[in-house]
């Protein structure tokens, strides 16, 4: 079932491209700017975006782990899944503080590039949970039916959404 | 890559089943076509509703006038001109050619003629057409909305398209419809790409395939990477819309941040070039198999032809700037687009002079499909010239937003394209609804397309070069275009008689599939031609092929003088005769 692995690879290149138009009018309206920020956000959260870094990087290795190791796949998945899950929950939190900071999506440019890279970004994550929670299917039950292209297929998804939040971190919060 | 053989499933015996929410690529084809021309009469009507704004303002729309526009006593209003040019565009591209090429042909015709039994991902292919459904209800949902339906012309530049200049929810729907669109595009592609790579017969290379593969399989590579573009800067004009933000708007509060709107036009137009060239690029396929098919001889130049239409496939994303020549970009990048539009130019000569060399002392045979093949052979000649007009950025600083352009990429797409889609209308309707068209139908349904569609767009060419302004409700405000009038009334009758001649086809179509009971199915291979699908009955099984074929030559192997068997031609499956 290679047609699998072609058409993963086709999707992951059109929703690159989603992201590369974002990081393009991201990058156009920055450089064109006089200054950046434009006007300095009080309240904007540093902690919260550092943590869901961690837990996203976090996901990816035990994937990778899942993916490579012989003993305790099981585990090992769990972990994928909490750990992703625990990111989507960082980034309510994030929307939360923002919100209690009084900073909402029609507040400027910053706060409308975050919102709307997390957004987007948290979309995918919740395709990708999806994805998961059904190869978890396999994991957990059909374990005769687990392919190594299916556990491939799906982990480059995770890995891609993984950098491409690293890059919006990096460009967007520390940056 | 391995091929591997897709079962033959039961037939579906509901008509649920069988027609509503089919999984069978042939049905999700057909489905896009109906599809298709009904928002290709919908789109049509809307551009009889603008030829006749502009050649008789004042005079109330005739039949239906009266009942649109009944506080204006049929006259069209020049607030729903504006929505008219927006929709007719938006949905003649997206909704009328990307169904009937790209949904009807691409599902219909890529498994048949590479030999496979379906598409790769049948249940992503009707999720596909269902998605494409859904936009369009939503669409049509916002031409019925007080406010109207957007307007800000289907390329909505802000700050038009933002809730300054659009107040409406028409517009939000709008871009709403276009990003549903967009993902059944997008569905469609990765399911198209990959069964091309996956599913080919063996024996089948890829320079084995028929051309009208090649092109379908390069505007899916073109759409899975280039619409989201289209969806992210939709998103953007969204999130502008709904939520308030300011990407397009420049300096909307002085402390909050400059959008920019010049970066929407660079966002739509990377998509937008690509996308045009998406929509020829399976009429270009289906015209440089049918030349040949009709010509009785081999494709001339095949390779050639297949790397050009790649060639033009990776230029297509380098020229986007040359609908921007007006925006004041810097120099340097202007040249850099200017040239590399102009190099565009080498590949579609290459195969363009392939088509000539294919019909070159060919034995031809005028059937309805290759009256409209030649047509676009025409068409596109004069619409691919007109374009290196434009591609100079000196004339397009006087030609841009003319009616110049109009002219030229009507030629392009509106004649080319609708022309090929004929084509393969007439061509492959044996082999999806069982029956040939009737022909003499479909001739005087070429001829009165063909001479008012030149009248139209070399008129339209004419009065842009003269200055003639697109976009207008009333371009004659300009006492300098008053000459151009006689020329205006002549296009919109050119126009009539253009849209009246569609009734042909239109009476051909549904009397070919459901008044035909009494005439005969037609045989397996009509056309007498040797691609894998001309080897099965008419119309096509539900599984396709009973036994996955064994591919052993190329599809255009005609005129072999030492074929022993009666036939001027060689079907794919038999050995090369030398």
């Amino acid at each position: 079932m290679v047609q699998s692995a072609v058409a993963m690879t086709v999707v992951l290149c059109s929703f690159a491209m989603l992201f590369a138009t974002m990081f393009l009018g991201y990058f156009l309206l920055r450089s064109n700017a006089d200054v950046w920020p434009p006007v300095e956000i009080e309240g904007m959260p540093q902690g919260i975006p550092l943590v869901s870094t961690v837990f996203i990087l976090l996901s990816s290795v035990t994937y990778y782990f899942f993916e490579h190791k012989a003993q305790a796949k099981k585990l090992l998945f769990s972990l994928t899944i909490v750990f992703g899950a625990l990111f989507l929950l960082s980034q309510w939190l994030l929307w939360g503080s923002l919100a209690d900071a009084g900073i909402f999506v029609s507040d400027g440019m910053v706060p409308s590039m975050v919102y709307d890279f997390t957004w987007l970004h948290a979309a995918h994550i919740g395709l990708a949970l999806i994805l998961l929670f059904w190869l978890g299917f396999f994991v957990f039950f059909k374990t005769e039916k687990l392919t190594k292209l299916k556990v491939i297929n799906v982990g480059k998804f995770w890995h891609f959404l993984g950098v491409v939040w690293l890059l919006m971190y990096l460009l967007i919060f520390v940056l | 890559m391995a091929f591997v053989e897709q079962h033959i499933h039961d037939e579906p015996k509901t008509f649920w089943s069988k027609y509503i929410v089919s999984y069978d690529h042939k049905v999700i084809g057909k489905q896009f076509l109906w599809f298709g021309i009904f928002f290709l009469l919908v789109g049509g009507l809307m551009a009889l509703m603008i030829r006749w704004a502009l050649a008789f303002p004042g005079e109330p729309f005739p039949i239906i006038g009266g009942l649109m526009f009944p506080h204006t006593g049929g006259v069209i209003p020049p607030d729903t001109y504006a929505m008219l040019f927006t929709m007719h565009g938006t949905i003649m591209i997206f909704y009328a050619i990307t169904p009937i090429l790209i949904g009807a042909f691409g599902n219909f015709c890529i498994p048949l003629l590479i030999g496979a039994r379906d598409m790769i991902f049948p249940t992503l292919n009707m999720l596909s057409f269902w998605f494409q459904m859904a936009s369009g209800i939503i669409l049509l949902v916002s031409l019925c909305l007080p406010l109207g339906a957007a307007a800000g012309g289907w390329t909505s530049y802000p700050t038009l398209s933002t809730t300054l200049g659009q107040q409406g929810l028409g517009q939000t729907l709008w871009t709403i419809s276009l990003f549903l669109l967009g993902v059944s595009s997008t569905m469609g592609a990765v399911n198209y790409i990959t069964t091309i790579i996956t599913l080919r017969a063996p024996g089948m290379g890829y320079f084995k395939m028929p051309l009208t593969v090649w092109g379908l399989w390069l505007t899916s590579i073109l759409n899975a990477i280039f619409i989201p573009v289209l969806g992210a800067g939709l998103l953007l004009l969204t999130c502008d819309r709904i939520f308030g933000t300011t990407f397009f708007l420049a300096g909307a509060a002085a402390t909050s941040g400059k959008g920019d709107p010049i970066l929407f036009q660079h966002v739509f137009w990377i998509f937008g070039h690509p996308e045009v060239y998406i929509l020829i690029l399976p009429a270009w396929g289906i015209v440089s198999d049918l030349l040949s098919f009709f010509a009785r001889k081999p494709a001339f130049g095949y390779k050639m032809t297949a790397l050009s239409l790649s060639a033009i496939t990776i230029l297509s994303t380098l020229v986007y700037g040359h609908h921007m020549y007006t925006t004041q970009m810097s120099p340097l990048l202007t040249q850099s687009f200017m040239t590399l539009t102009m190099l565009i130019s080498i590949p579609s000569a290459i195969f363009f002079a392939n088509w000539l060399g294919t019909l070159w002392k060919g034995s031809i045979r005028f059937t309805s499909p290759m009256l409209f093949a030649m047509g676009v052979v025409f068409v596109f000649g004069l619409g691919g010239l007109t374009g290196l007009y434009l591609a100079s950025a000196s004339v397009d600083l006087y030609l841009h937003d003319t009616y110049f352009v109009v002219g030229h990429f009507h030629y392009t797409m509106a004649a080319s394209v609708l022309l090929g889609g004929f084509a393969g209308i007439y061509f492959w309707m044996p082999k999806m609804f069982g029956r040939l068209m009737n022909e003499c139908l479909a001739k005087w349904h070429f001829w009165l397309t063909i001479i008012p569609l030149n009248g139209i767009f070399m008129g339209m060419m004419i009065m842009g070069y003269a200055g003639m302004h697109r976009r207008l409700y009333n371009p004659f405000i300009y006492e300098f275009m008053n000459k151009l009038i006689p020329i205006n009334t002549f296009v919109t009758w050119c126009a009539i008689a253009m849209g009246l001649a569609q009734g042909l086809f239109i009476y051909n179509f549904i009397k070919t599939i459901f008044f035909s009971k009494k005439q005969p199915l037609a045989s397996n291979n009509p056309w007498e031609v040797g691609t894998l699908e001309w080897q099965i009955p008419s119309p096509a099984p539900h599984y396709n092929y009973k036994e996955i074929p064994v591919v052993k030559c190329g599809p255009h192997e005609f005129g072999n003088p030492n074929l022993t068997t009666g036939r001027d031609f060689q079907y794919q499956t038999e050995e090369l005769v030398d």
